[in-house]
């Protein structure tokens, strides 16, 4: 039985499941939804967060913050998002995560996809946790955070370190807490088609990230991933650089990283990685962010790391490098904060 | 002044003229006084300073306003929300209220919504351009050979960034043909749409330009839209292009963003086959608007 079997054999087998215990961002769940992109956890918590099925129509009233949009209401404790045509998504005060799909053609997959990402990463923002759009890796027990928000090129990126020994805390959202530890997260890269094919990836023994999408996932099977906290050594914020066809620099397939950004610069940039502002304000959590965010911003410093917009490029990019020195880069002159 | 939540559309084909509209806003606020960010005093400034908006296609916007990444949704589940993306006061960042739109008004996948958010919305502008020198400029802008051009111009499945196969900072834009394109907004009934033509705007530019103003409620002192029309001509542009070394919205490959400007190179550069393989296609949208 091949991998994308054996994923939709574990969808259909949810129906009847019971519930499955997980660890992520550094507390437990507890799931009536098969996570395959989450740390089995061992552990007994009394109170872990509950993910469960529901019926929305019976969610209480809410009085939405002037931060809600159409799809997502937000208020204080409360995340509430609808997908037309994909399903319902409420978290609340941190303890729950319920769910409950459009119709019956939507498949677990689907559910697991905006509940895991999405509704965790609120769950996280109403723990109090600083939740950032990035993607942490892990070499010699050291961790190296790279932000940058969908399609920046992160999990391309992570892909080639992870062939290269590194392993993966944590994709497309990363929490780090008060003391400068990367907590295990999300475990799955999802990439795009065309770069599996750049990369080699035989794509079609890959599952979808969703039916449909061109877009697969790379879950623990196939990623090794680190299953503790571990302590930020460097912290960069993703470039694509475009590529330019007259150059004639050797050195513009190299990866690049400016000097460290100010710590106002760093803040700024740190509060527009947030997942997301607007999830924090709207549950009257932006000051919480702030103080977290330039805690962080003190702590480590930022950088740019500017990488080549090529996917093979960007692989060949990291021969001899060392992201968790930032001496070993080329230097990026006259780079800036993105805010 | 409009109220700080109003908001209008700049809808064209892409390389119609909505750079040029959104410089010449730009210039026209600073030089009245109504810019809201930190701006040059002397000079316009086109990297820093062209900041009327996000494109209605912007990937961040999308994923902050619908809460997911919208990675994770296929076209068919994307362009139907596409549109509910926004309806709240707060939309766009202040200042920010002139959204550049190259996508049709709907979609096919899109469930016949629009693909943009209509409330609080005061309008659209619709740029037009002659598509013979549509095809020259595409040509110029995406290293295409003019054929290729004229096929795409035609080309009912025409989009930007078409392919699902990757991501992207802008999701994927169905324009369909160049007529189809300009009648989904043209003709639409939900918002008011001002048409102007490229070609007017290059030959009655106080005009026009003030017609532009008076629609987005911006100063349409005669001075200050002569001023802002003479610090934005095309020559102009190409010297502010150059002084910061190149304009950020300009594609690898494509030498200068703003080239030539002028209209009728279409009938100068395409062969007589290709000028007629426009008119068969695009006749009845084309003689509507004069051309």
């Amino acid at each position: 039985m091949g991998l994308r079997d054996r994923l939709e054999h574990v969808d259909r087998r949810d129906l009847m499941a019971t519930k499955k215990s997980y660890s992520v961002f550094g507390f437990q769940v507890s799931s009536d939804l098969t996570l395959p992109e989450l740390a089995v956890s061992q552990r007994v918590e009394p109170s872990p967060v509950n993910i469960q099925a529901a019926e929305q129509s019976q969610w209480p009233l809410l009085e939405p913050s002037h931060h809600s949009t159409q799809t997502l209401q937000l208020g204080a404790g409360e995340w509430r998002l609808g997908l037309e045509g994909i399903g319902w998504f409420r978290a609340s005060n941190g303890q729950t995560l319920e769910w409950q799909r459009w119709d019956d053609s939507v498949s677990d997959r689907d559910v697991r996809t905006f509940a895991v990402t999405s509704g965790l990463g609120a769950v996280a923002v109403q723990r109090g946790l600083l939740v950032l759009h990035g993607t942490a890796v892990e070499r010699g027990g050291q961790a190296v955070l790279l932000l940058g928000h969908p399609a920046t090129g992160k999990s391309t990126l992570a892909w080639c370190l992870v062939q290269r020994g590194w392993r993966l805390l944590s994709s497309e959202l990363t929490v780090v807490d008060g003391m400068g530890m990367v907590w295990p997260g999300i475990q799955q890269l999802k990439l795009w088609n065309d770069a599996a094919e750049r990369l080699g990836l035989d794509w079609t023994q890959l599952p979808p990230v969703r039916r449909g999408l061109k877009r697969y996932a790379l879950l623990p099977q196939e990623v090794a991933c680190a299953e503790q906290p571990l302590p930020l050594r460097s912290l960069y914020v993703l470039r694509r650089r475009k590529p330019q066809a007259t150059s004639t620099d050797h050195a513009d397939g190299q990866l690049r990283v400016s000097d460290p950004f100010s710590q106002q610069q760093a803040l700024l940039s740190l509060r527009n990685q947030a997942f997301q502002a607007r999830v924090y304000r709207g549950m009257g959590l932006e000051a919480g962010l702030f103080v977290q965010a330039g805690a962080l911003a003190r702590r480590m410093p930022l950088r740019a790391l500017q990488v080549p917009d090529g996917i093979t490029a960007m692989g060949n990019g990291l021969e001899g490098i060392d992201l968790l020195d930032p001496a070993s880069l080329l230097s990026l002159k006259g780079e800036g904060s993105d805010g | 002044m409009a109220d700080s939540n109003a908001y209008w559309y700049l809808a064209s084909y892409p390389k119609s003229g909505n750079t040029w509209c959104r410089v010449f806003i730009t210039e026209l606020m600073r030089l009245s006084g109504s810019s809201s960010g930190e701006t040059d005093p002397q000079e316009l400034n086109l990297n820093w300073d062209l900041n009327t908006g996000a494109i209605a296609s912007s990937r961040l916007w999308l994923d902050d306003q619908l809460g997911v990444n919208s990675c994770d949704l296929g076209f068919a589940e994307l362009d139907p929300l596409r549109g509910a993306a926004g309806g709240s006061a707060w939309l766009f960042a202040e200042g920010e209220r002139y959204h550049k739109v190259h996508d049709a008004f709907r979609s096919p996948d899109s469930r016949g919504r629009p693909v943009v958010s209509l409330e609080g919305c005061h309008g659209a502008v619709v740029i037009l351009r002659h598509p013979e020198d549509v095809a020259v400029s595409l040509s110029h802008f995406y290293g295409w050979s003019l054929q290729r051009c004229v096929a795409f111009l035609l080309d009912p499945e025409a989009a930007l960034v078409p392919d699902d196969r990757h991501g992207g900072q802008q999701v994927r834009q169905h324009m369909g043909r160049w007529d189809q394109h300009v009648m989904s907004w043209v003709d639409q009934q939900l918002l008011p749409v001002l048409v102007i033509r490229y070609e007017d705007m290059l030959t009655k530019g106080p005009e026009t330009f003030g017609a532009l103003a008076a629609f987005l409620q911006l100063p349409t002192d005669g001075d200050l839209v002569e001023q802002a029309l003479a610090n934005t001509s095309i020559g102009r542009l190409k010297a502010l292009e150059e002084k910061v070394g190149g304009f950020a919205e300009k594609p690898q490959g494509c030498e200068r963003f703003f080239r030539s400007g002028r209209s009728g190179e279409g009938a100068e550069q395409l062969s007589l086959e290709q000028r007629e393989q426009l008119a068969a296609g695009l006749a009845a949208t084309m003689e509507r608007f004069g051309y």
